[in-house]
Order: structure tokens, then C-alpha cells, then sequence
């Protein structure tokens, strides 16, 4: 068992490198479309909460499926395992950041925005100064949830064959004639490294923090 | 004088509920008008039309010869001329003191950022605050932090300033020190609009008293000939009681 675990260190920054992948870009895509339903045009709010709706209803196997077997018979493409499984997870992470961006935004108190036009800002100058830097604290604690949901939901990658730690793991259970040791090793990886996920996350929420209870004035003004 | 405000027979409703009936009023430069009467009159909405924070179903605004309604970039031109300051602060606490003052002219009107912190520490000694230049607002009581939304406005270097009963959400205690700093900005011949039920303060600095009742202008003129016996009985009645 021991000369395999250079192997799972090494599938475990697979992992970590794929689920980050997804993450930032379902961060990206979620606040973009958060930023979309901002916009008071009700046809464009329909299609993003369609979205929404659809990829948080949708089982990710089905998408990852539909990634890996279904868009290389549409469009005619090769798709490799990781790219697929990176876009499956990015579009059910995006759909879950964007109800969390959303959330963060609506978090600002109607003041903000009244103090922010009345002194001549616009739009994108209201954001970027004034409601993201309050918005990102709300934001950050449940965008930490998300990155671990995904780095476990990544397992999942493993079904059409893509070798992250998972893979890797029952890789190992095999040739070394089954067995439990190994799936509990693959679970303590896991541990490890949701655990400091979890531990960086609370450290950066702390230094957000420092000195200022804004979110109290805030949601008062 | 010049006539920087012009306000003739402006509308405002929401949905069904008319909240201005008619409104015309001039407002010429150095003049302090303070807006009293009884509460849900309309008087915090007009100052909100004035810079363009609601919009109005009928009327015309013009603020030094631009009309506010309409296109976006008209508005922004006119709020960038008028500072206005809120019952409930509304100031950024994400960011000090300082950082609020400084913001709008950085960020808004594109100054350079020494330019703009050296006139920003001057206004925290007009408003009595220099030793609070680095705390945040939520670190501040209510009466320090309406002088600081107070300094944020007057670094834009506005042509008017409108206030929003800016003493309602104040303890007693801090009251004084935020009408001080106003008493002191009409020593200084700005042009001021004020929505308060602070009536000894609009009799004491006021150039002008407009009396509001029912979405309408019932009675204006020199504050302390109103506050001594006002012409319409509604009005006499209002500050008879609200002064004691």
C-alpha cells in the first residue's frame, strides 16, 4: 500500500487542479449571470433563472454524460474526460454562485445604491466601488461551500474514466487485491484536503472582517 | 441673484397615490429654503426628484438651466453639482472616513488623490472630526457620522446642497453638532435645501420657510414672520404646535 501513495498525492492535485478549474469558472459564469439579473428586462431574467433552475434540478452524472457522449455526436467534436467533466461541474457550479452572487448583492441595503446615484456614480463605478467590496463578505462564505461541494462532486468524473483520485483510489483497491484499506485512505485524502479548504476559507473570512461590523450599518442604511 | 433651481408644477406619483401635486418654487443662489411641515407631505420626495432619485409623472425641473428627467447623463451631470445628505447616513462601511469623503471626487469626478485628501482633511476640521479620520463608520455615533456624510458631500464642491431631515435619526445630544456644522455652511453662503422639524433652527438660519401640507406648497416666506403668526390657519396651527 505504501509505494501507492505518491500516486494518490499526485491524482489528489488532479483533483484539486480540476474542481479549482470548475469553480472558477462557475464563479465567473454564476457572477455574470447574477450581474444579468440585475438588468430589469423580464426576458432576460427568465432565461437565467431557466438556467438556474435547470442545472440545479439536473443530476451533474446526466450533464457530465451529456457532456462526454452527447456534445462530440452534436457538434462533432472530440471531448476529452477532463474537459468534459471540467464543463459539467462549471455549469452546475455557475448555477449555484449565481443564486449566491445574487444573494451577496441584495445583501447591500437600498441606501448604498441611493447614496451611490445621488452623488453621480454609475453603474458599473456603484458596483465595482461600493457594492462588490460589501457584497464579497456575504459572497464568500457560501462560495467556500461550493468549492467543496464540487471538489466532491468531481468523483463523478471518475465514471467515464478519467483518472483523478477517486479513480486513482479504486486503481489502487485492485491491484492490491481489494479490500478497505484503500477506500480509507482515499476518504482521509479527501478529509484532508476539504478540511483545509474549509480552515483557508474561515481565515479569509477573519481578515474581510477586521474592525469593521459592516454588515450591521449596512443593511441599516 | 442667480436662479439656480427652477421647479414648475411638478407631479409625483406613485402608482395611484399622489405624493406632489403641482409643485413650482425658484430657488436662486445663497438662499436657504427649509421645507417643514407634517410628515408624508411629500417634502423628502421632492428633494429625492430634484436629483433625480425618483422620477415624476408630470412638471418640469431644471437645475442651472438643465433639465432633470429624461436622459441618463443629464441626471448624472446635475447630481454631480448636488450633494445630498440622508437621514440615515448612508455612508460606504466598507470604507473610513476618509475613504468616504474621498471617493465621489476620485472615482466620479477623476481628480488627482493628493488634490482631493488635502481638501478632504480641511472639511474634516470644518466638520469638528479630524480625529476620526480613520474609523469606520460603524466605529461612529450617529451625530459623527452625519457630519462625516456632511464632508463627503462638500468635496465634490457642489452648487447646492440638500439635506433629508438629516437630525430625525439622531440622539438629542448629537443634534447640536450636526446643525452647528450647518449654521456654519450658511455663514458660508451656500445655497441649501432643508427638510427638518427642526423649526427653531429654520426660523434661526433659514432664508426661506416653505410650508408643505397634502402634496402641496400651503404657505412660504420669511421664516420667522411664519413662525411669529403665518398667513394660512394650517400652517399657524403646525408651528404653533411643533414649537411649543
Amino acid at each position: 500500500m505504501m509505494q501507492y501513495w505518491p500516486l494518490m498525492l499526485k491524482s489528489a492535485g488532479t483533483t484539486l487542479w480540476l474542481s479549482w478549474l470548475a469553480m472558477l469558472l462557475g464563479a465567473l459564469g454564476g457572477t455574470a449571470l447574477a450581474l444579468l439579473r440585475q438588468i430589469r428586462f423580464a426576458p432576460l431574467r427568465w432565461v437565467v433563472i431557466g438556467y438556474m433552475e435547470f442545472f440545479r434540478s439536473i443530476p451533474i452524472l446526466i450533464v457530465l454524460f451529456f457532456a462526454f457522449y452527447g456534445v462530440p455526436l452534436l457538434l462533432e467534436v472530440d471531448i476529452s474526460p477532463f474537459v468534459a467533466a471540467t464543463l459539467a461541474l462549471a455549469l452546475h457550479a455557475s448555477a449555484t454562485m449565481s443564486e449566491v452572487v445574487s444573494a451577496g448583492i441584495a445583501s447591500v441595503g437600498r441606501g448604498q445604491w441611493e447614496a451611490a446615484a445621488a452623488a453621480g456614480f454609475s453603474w458599473p463605478q456603484t458596483m465595482r466601488h461600493i457594492i462588490a467590496p460589501q457584497a464579497l463578505r456575504v459572497i464568500l462564505p457560501p462560495s467556500v461551500g461550493v468549492f467543496i461541494t464540487t471538489l466532491k462532486e468531481s468523483s463523478l468524473a471518475s465514471i467515464i474514466g478519467y483518472i483523478e483520485l477517486t479513480r486513482t483510489g479504486l486503481l489502487v483497491r485492485d491491484s492490491t487485491g481489494g479490500g478497505f484499506l484503500p477506500l480509507l485512505a482515499l476518504g482521509a485524502v479527501y478529509f484532508v484536503i476539504n478540511y483545509a479548504i474549509s480552515q483557508v476559507g474561515a481565515a479569509l473570512e477573519r481578515r474581510l472582517h477586521i474592525g469593521r461590523r459592516s454588515d450591521l450599518v449596512g443593511a441599516m442604511a | 441673484m442667480t436662479e439656480i433651481l427652477a421647479l414648475d408644477g411638478l407631479v409625483k406619483r406613485f402608482g395611484s397615490r399622489t405624493i406632489l401635486d403641482g409643485i413650482s418654487l425658484n430657488v436662486s443662489a445663497g438662499e436657504i429654503v427649509c421645507f417643514v411641515g407634517p410628515s408624508g407631505t411629500g417634502k423628502s420626495t421632492l428633494l429625492r426628484c430634484i436629483n433625480g432619485l425618483e422620477d415624476i409623472q408630470g412638471g418640469r425641473i431644471s437645475f442651472e438651466g438643465q433639465a432633470v428627467q429624461g436622459n441618463p447623463s443629464a441626471i448624472r451631470a446635475v447630481r454631480k453639482r448636488v450633494g445630498m445628505i440622508f437621514q440615515h447616513f448612508n455612508l460606504y462601511p466598507h470604507l473610513t472616513a476618509l475613504q468616504n469623503v474621498m471617493l465621489a471626487p476620485v472615482v466620479v469626478h477623476k481628480e488627482a488623490k493628493a488634490e482631493v485628501e488635502a481638501r478632504a482633511r480641511a472639511l474634516f476640521d470644518k466638520v469638528r472630526l479630524a480625529h476620526r479620520i480613520n474609523a469606520y463608520p460603524a466605529e461612529m455615533s450617529g451625530g459623527e457620522q452625519q457630519r462625516v456624510a456632511i464632508a463627503r458631500a462638500l468635496c465634490t464642491n457642489p452648487h447646492l446642497l440638500m439635506f433629508d431631515e438629516p437630525t430625525s435619526a439622531l440622539d438629542p445630544e448629537t443634534v447640536g453638532d450636526v446643525l452647528t456644522v450647518m449654521r456654519d455652511l450658511a455663514l458660508e453662503g451656500r445655497t441649501m435645501l432643508v427638510v427638518t422639524h427642526e423649526i427653531r433652527f429654520a426660523a434661526d438660519v433659514g432664508t426661506r420657510m416653505v410650508f408643505m401640507d397634502q402634496c402641496r406648497i400651503v404657505e412660504q416666506g420669511d421664516p420667522r414672520a411664519m413662525v411669529a403668526g403665518a398667513q394660512t390657519e394650517r400652517a399657524r396651527k403646525f408651528l404653533g404646535t411643533i414649537h411649543g
